[in-house]
């Protein structure tokens, strides 16, 4: 029994992992569903049949939530947990409150959905949640740090891997964002208001915004990167020097940049144009990155044509070079003029987010999936079918948006000679029905994409248990 | 403010440019090689 109990803590913890990436899935699924139906309720605005509970206003706040929270935060604590573990050659330090983050996580998001639809929101976005919310996120994360700190802590290998920079980056200044955002004064259990008031509250919101996009979407996600893309690809990262210099580069430029969502907004001018600044800077770090990834698969050529994963993860990268070239060209204050208050930017979202989170995700799962059932994917065949509906409703859905987003801002900024707007706000709106039936087409494939696997995972996990793998033997980390 | 913005913005790039020289001179190659490799030599599976 004894015995029993001593090996079981030598083992990976991996079930807590499975566990997280089932309920990523579950939010993905979701998640979308929710986006496919505000993205049709922008052409038939009478889907809402009515209920407050149905309209864009409530529906749109659960699609943000469910995806940013849901699914990319339940993803990034299970490939956190996984890799951190490995690199550091240790089970997880304090397996009982891994679980506990993984539960309460779930439970905080299907509570937090339910009071969105309810109409129950702090009005910030990405920060939409009430106050007892906000704590039950900061109990969670806090939990996450120690479990992932407390790891590291117990490491048997002297370096800290790169990953764990990403994802330790991911954990501090979440919870510095979240905690300094949310502070609120309660006046009844579902509703409080910000300590902070006007321009103050919009700079705090936007330097808020702009990390968590930087830190969770982006960084947390690159943690990912650099473990799970050298591992499929079965060689080092190309440069580890560089993801070392473009880990820095990344942090300290990106926390500066949060004022280009607020150009020509009543805050200082100086403070727009240092926003503008860092995001240009930030092409450095982010196109650095890109082509380190690029460069580790390049001596993998036919893993590539054959590995569904590795191809999801290598078109990532495409993506996410896309999205951060546009983020500074759109920091720049001449075209955000053109593209503030436009689709645009719902295009530069969903490129970062279609394209980098979930693709990434997407290469991730399907690699992980199979290794920690210890069996082979349940069809290839379906993992390539997902590829070209992700890949195509990807496209068609950022084509549509820069469609829309473009006419939008030159025709609201088309003024006659005298000054007066040539064209009315209701008239250009009217001209948008098929630019927005368009992504609804493109939501269709999305999703069908993400339908398929879940249904390949499922197959692929079905009736398995959880392989129980062990560190390296103290020989061969020595020799390391 | 424009001196503000140009002295913090070349205050970046000399962190930066800091970082560059220190990964580059004070870490061997021999221990860059062993941290880039970690993730290839990670596990052992027990039955
Ligand atoms: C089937 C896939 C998806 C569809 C059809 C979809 C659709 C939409 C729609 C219609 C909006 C509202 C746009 C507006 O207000 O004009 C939206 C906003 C948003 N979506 Fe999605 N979405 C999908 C997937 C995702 C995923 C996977 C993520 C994140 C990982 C994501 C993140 C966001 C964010 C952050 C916004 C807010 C953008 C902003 O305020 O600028 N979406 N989405
Ligand atoms: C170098 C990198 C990037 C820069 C400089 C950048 C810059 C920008 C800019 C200028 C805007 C428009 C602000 C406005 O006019 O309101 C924006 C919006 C946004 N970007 Fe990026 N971007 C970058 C990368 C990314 C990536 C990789 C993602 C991943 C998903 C992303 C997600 C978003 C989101 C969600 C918004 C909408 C925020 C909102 O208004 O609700 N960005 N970004």
């Amino acid at each position: 029994m004894n015995t029993t109990a001593t090996k079981s803590n030598l083992y990976y913890h991996d079930r807590v992992v499975t566990v997280l990436v089932a309920w990523s899935i579950v939010w993905s699924v979701l998640g979308m569903a929710v986006g496919l139906y505000v993205a049709a309720e922008l052409v038939w605005p009478q889907l809402d049949f009515g209920y407050p509970w149905l309209s864009y206003g409530r529906l749109r706040p659960l699609h943000t939530n469910v995806v940013v929270f849901g699914f990319a935060v339940s993803a990034l604590m299970a490939t956190a947990f996984y890799s951190v573990q490995r690199t550091s050659h240790v089970p997880l330090f304090a397996p009982a409150l891994a679980w506990f983050c993984c539960i309460a996580w779930q439970l905080a998001i299907v509570a937090g959905g339910l009071s969105l639809l309810a109409g129950i929101n702090a009005s910030k976005e990405y920060a939409e949640l009430e106050w007892p919310f906000d704590i039950a996120i900061t109990i969670v994360w806090v939990c996450f740090a120690i479990v992932f700190f407390g790891t590291i802590a117990k490491r048997k290998i002297q370096p800290i891997y790169v990953s764990n920079w990403f994802y330790g980056g991911l954990i501090i200044v979440i919870a510095m964002l979240h905690i300094v955002n949310s502070l609120a004064m309660p006046v009844t259990l579902t509703k409080s208001y910000s300590l902070f008031a006007g321009a103050p509250d919009a700079i705090v919101q936007w330097w808020y915004g702009h990390n968590a996009v930087g830190f969770l979407l982006t960084g947390g996600f690159l943690g990912m990167m650099y473990y799970f893309l050298p591992k499929q690809a079965g060689r080092p990262i190309w440069s580890y020097r560089l993801s070392i210099v473009a880990f820095w580069a990344f942090t300290y430029s990106y926390i500066w940049a949060g004022p280009h969502h607020l150009h020509f907004n009543a805050i200082p001018d100086w403070v727009q144009s240092l926003g503008m600044v860092m995001s240009l800077i930030l092409l450095a770090p982010s196109w650095a990155t890109m082509i380190n990834g690029i460069m580790t698969v390049s001596g993998a050529h036919a893993k590539l044509k054959t590995d569904p994963a590795l191809k999801f993860i290598v078109l990532s990268l495409a993506f996410y070079g896309l999205a951060t070239f546009e983020g500074p060209m759109m920091a720049i204050k001449s075209v955000n003029i053109v593209s503030h208050f436009t689709d645009w930017t719902i295009g530069h979202v969903h490129s970062g987010a279609l394209g980098w989170n979930a693709m990434i995700t997407f290469g991730t799962f399907y690699f992980l999936v199979p290794k920690l059932a210890g069996r082979d994917l349940y069809s290839v065949k379906l993992a390539n079918i997902h590829f070209w509906l992700a890949l195509a409703g990807t496209m068609l859905y950022i084509l549509a948006m820069w469609g829309a987003g473009v006419s939008q801002g030159l025709l609201w900024l088309s003024l006659d000679e005298i000054g007066e707007l040539n064209f009315s706000f209701k008239d250009i709106m009217g001209s948008m029905a098929p630019y927005y039936g368009l992504r609804v087409v493109a939501g269709v494939l999305f999703l069908s994409g993400t339908l398929l696997l879940a249904f390949n995972l499922f197959k692929t996990l079905q009736g398995q248990k959880v392989v129980r793998v062990v560190p390296p033997p103290v020989a061969a980390m020595e020799a390391a | 403010m424009t001196y503000f913005i140009f002295i913090g913005d070349m205050l970046v790039m000399a962190f930066m440019v800091a970082v560059v020289v220190w990964v580059y001179w004070r870490t061997s190659d021999d221990v860059i090689n062993r941290s880039a490799r970690i993730p290839l030599d990670d596990e052992s599976t027990d039955g």
